[in-house]
């Protein structure tokens, strides 16, 4: 499983950063810490390349190879890294520049094989997806956003799952809330859900709702099938079978300290741009973490 | 394969992601199918169609840059304005030469590493007071933009600015003001230079170009550094004024910052043969552009001077091929050619006329009104546009309005010179702004 984990600044990728790299642990995952800078005029793009390299003579980083020195040092404090790669240390000049703005220090993790640092530059919805086309990660991690269009663009456009670290706190005790239903998304994200549970041990909530007043088999199937996905890996779920608006009683009843996760929707993409979809209403109001299973 | 629901999803995201490529293409379909308006030929009313097609991607930057230049010439032809070979030829011109040279130059300079030089001289001249240091960083990118041009300079200034912040406070966020103060001394003191001469910016030499090719009267290098390099000493003091009134620095006095920078450049600072060969070719660069550019061109001259450093080794063609953007040379060369259409057509002249109808006899009996349209207009399309495209659209249209051809180019020089009120305008202003230290609110 290869993992993205997208930070911004150590004052707010913090969570994003320990989440990100708890879940990467849990699932033994190869894992790139991305940061994606601002994008300038096409104007100056070798002005700022030349200038670049006038400040780097004078040892002063360019934007975002502090951000990463700083996600180094996080990882080092955290024993991600082998004991060989903590004690060289973060060597900035050891970044590869693969070309098209994007820079990249590869490094040897404790539980898997690849912790990668990489510095992009432009608008963060295509260099995220382009990431992720390049490189086909399963998971994306980012930190939760105020920007409502954020949230529609990563769902509709980033071809992996999407996990929004929003308003976590480390020394809360959470629960997992799995949003189930009949729908083709649901198997894979029982099968993320049941294993982020056993990872973390979190009790679990298995929470399927109906706009009529009567489960029908589909809706019932999927519902013990969930339940039986959590006894499994060894936790006993709190079986939640609500009436009324999905989105809304998702919302209702997911608290601060839920995790929650959902699969994806199969609208077609044109009503998901348009209209769009149980998850992405979800992802936009919930006040908890939450991941989006593709 | 691509599976029929992400094929339609890639489809929707480049839709998202071009959306001002899309509305210019409409908007450009719908206006070549409109009649031309009374008094514009056809080809006059194409080429303002091609003019929309270049601001709207220049600004929107859908596509890349030479993409943009490539539109522009093929439709050039498409459109029955030229044929390939006399388009081809309004391409390529000295202007352009002059922007390839300069941007080139920048390379050349910079890698010589003058800048350590030039932080112990400002030391020595301002002292260790936060304002005469600011004071400082802004007349010496004024007074050497007006030679070099502002991308090197800022180029050269900015880890000095940028060491001496670091070197007052290790905690960035104790000194934002101090170094925003410092930052925009560089790049607003660059962009008041860059009108001191001909060679100071590219939008410059295009106008020179426009002077040459409309058949006008021109002025020599001197002439216009006597027009203009005075304005600069009389901008330093006023932007300094402004600059304190708007960003107080954290201290008054850099003591400690001054002190450290000065050990290290003093280490680590030598004058080598080759600093001072690449001086020399400089200084017979110069020379040149002061002597010999009515009869051979500046874009020459400055091609001689990339030769030079080529030849005695001072700069690599790896070097001068990965700093140098091409994309804005194509973009120069297919502006200038369709600055020279829009004149040829005589889409110029009838934006013009229409302007002084407009206005009446006011553009005629009042001269202070063409000045403040031209100001206007360039100084709104600078700040959005680039400096330099504003200057090669606009000048073929404001050259043709009442008054002297000289006198309104200057005006026009001069205008293009005031982007200060956005990171886009000019390349000092996107370098600064690219260091992370300042916001796109405080221009």
């Amino acid at each position: 499983m290869k993992i993205l984990i997208a930070i911004s600044s150590k004052e707010y990728s913090k969570p994003t950063l320990q989440v990100g790299m708890w879940i990467a642990k849990a699932f033994n995952a190869s894992v790139t810490i991305a940061y994606v800078g601002q994008k300038f005029s096409a104007f100056a793009t070798s002005d700022i390349g030349l200038a670049e390299e006038s400040i780097a003579k004078w040892g002063i980083d360019r934007p975002g190879v502090k951000v990463l020195e700083w996600a180094f040092n996080y990882l080092a404090e955290h024993k991600y890294f082998n004991a060989e790669t903590i004690e060289t240390g973060f060597q900035r000049n050891t970044l590869v520049d693969r070309g098209k703005n994007r820079l990249e220090l590869f490094l040897k993790g404790t539980f898997c094989e690849d912790v990668n640092l990489i510095l992009r530059r432009g608008d963060i919805i295509p260099e995220l997806r382009n990431e992720v086309h390049r490189e086909g990660y399963d998971i994306t991690i980012i930190g939760g956003s105020k920007k409502r269009r954020m949230a529609h663009d990563l769902v509709q456009y980033i071809d992996s799952s999407i996990f929004v670290v929003n308003n976590f706190l480390e020394h809360q005790e959470y629960r997992l809330l799995q949003a189930v239903d009949d729908s083709k998304g649901t198997e894979k994200a029982l099968e993320y859900g049941s294993q982020v549970a056993k990872a973390f041990n979190f009790a679990a909530d298995v929470l399927t709702v109906s706009k009529r007043d009567i489960f029908g088999k589909g809706y019932m199937g999927a519902h013990k099938k969930a339940l039986r996905a959590f006894e499994k890996v060894g936790i006993k779920p709190n079986s939640m079978l609500k009436v009324g608006d999905p989105v809304k009683t998702v919302l209702d009843t997911a608290t601060k300290n839920h995790l929650i996760v959902m699969g994806v929707s199969h609208l077609n993409p044109i009503i998901k741009f348009l209209k769009g979809s149980k998850p992405l209403h979800v992802m936009k109001q919930c006040s908890c973490p939450i991941l989006i299973v593709k | 394969m691509l599976q029929f629901p992400k094929l339609i999803n890639s489809t929707i995201f480049w839709i998202s992601q071009n959306k001002w490529l899309l509305f210019t293409f409409i908007v450009s379909l719908v206006l070549y199918f409109l009649p031309s308006p009374e008094g514009l030929s056809i080809s006059g009313y194409r080429i303002l169609i091609i003019v929309f097609i270049a601001i709207s991607l220049i600004i929107s930057e859908s596509i890349p840059l030479p993409g943009i230049a490539f539109i522009i010439i093929t439709l050039e032809v498409y459109f029955g304005i030229g044929d390939a070979n006399s388009i081809a030829q309004s391409f390529m011109n000295d202007a352009v030469f002059f922007v390839m040279g300069s941007l080139m130059l920048a390379v050349a300079i910079v890698r010589q590493g003058w800048d350590k030089r030039i932080a112990l001289g400002i030391i020595w001249l301002t002292g260790n007071k936060t304002h005469n240091v600011a004071f400082g960083f802004a007349a010496i990118s004024a007074l050497l933009t007006a030679f070099v041009g502002e991308h090197t300079v800022a180029a050269i200034m900015l880890p000095i600015a940028l060491t001496l912040v670091r070197y007052t406070s290790k905690d960035i966020k104790k000194v934002t003001r101090l170094a925003a103060y410092l930052l925009f001394s560089i790049a607003y003191g660059s962009l008041i230079g860059s009108v001191g001469t001909p060679s100071g910016g590219g939008r410059n030499v295009i106008l020179i170009h426009y002077w040459q090719e409309f058949g006008m009267p021109e002025i020599s290098y001197l002439e216009w550094m006597k027009y203009a390099y005075p304005l600069i000493f009389v901008q330093i003091p006023i932007l300094s004024w402004i600059l304190r009134k708007n960003f107080t620095p954290e201290y008054s006095k850099l003591d400690t910052g001054i002190r450290r920078l000065k050990t290290q450049v003093t280490k680590s600072d030598t004058i080598t043969p080759q600093k001072i060969t690449a001086l020399v070719i400089f200084f017979l660069v110069f020379l040149g552009w002061i002597i010999f550019s009515e009869s051979i061109g500046l874009g020459i001259i400055a091609l001689t001077g990339v030769v030079l450093y080529l030849v005695t080794g001072l700069v690599t063609w790896n070097d001068l091929h990965k700093h140098v953007n091409w994309g804005v040379i194509l973009l120069f060369g297919s502006t200038i050619s369709m600055g020279t259409q829009i004149n040829n057509t005589g889409a110029a002249a009838w934006l013009a006329n229409n302007l002084i109808i407009f206005a009446g006899d006011l553009l005629s009996t009042v001269p202070i009104i063409t000045d403040t349209i031209v100001v206007l207009l360039t100084t709104f399309l600078a700040n959005v546009l680039s400096s330099s495209a504003t200057v090669a659209v606009l000048g073929p249209i404001t050259l043709n309005l009442p008054g002297d051809p000289i006198h309104i180019g200057l005006v026009m020089a001069f205008a293009s010179a005031f982007g200060f009120f956005t990171a886009v305008a000019a390349p000092a202003c996107t370098i600064i702004y690219a260091s992370g230290l300042v916001k796109a609110k405080d221009f």
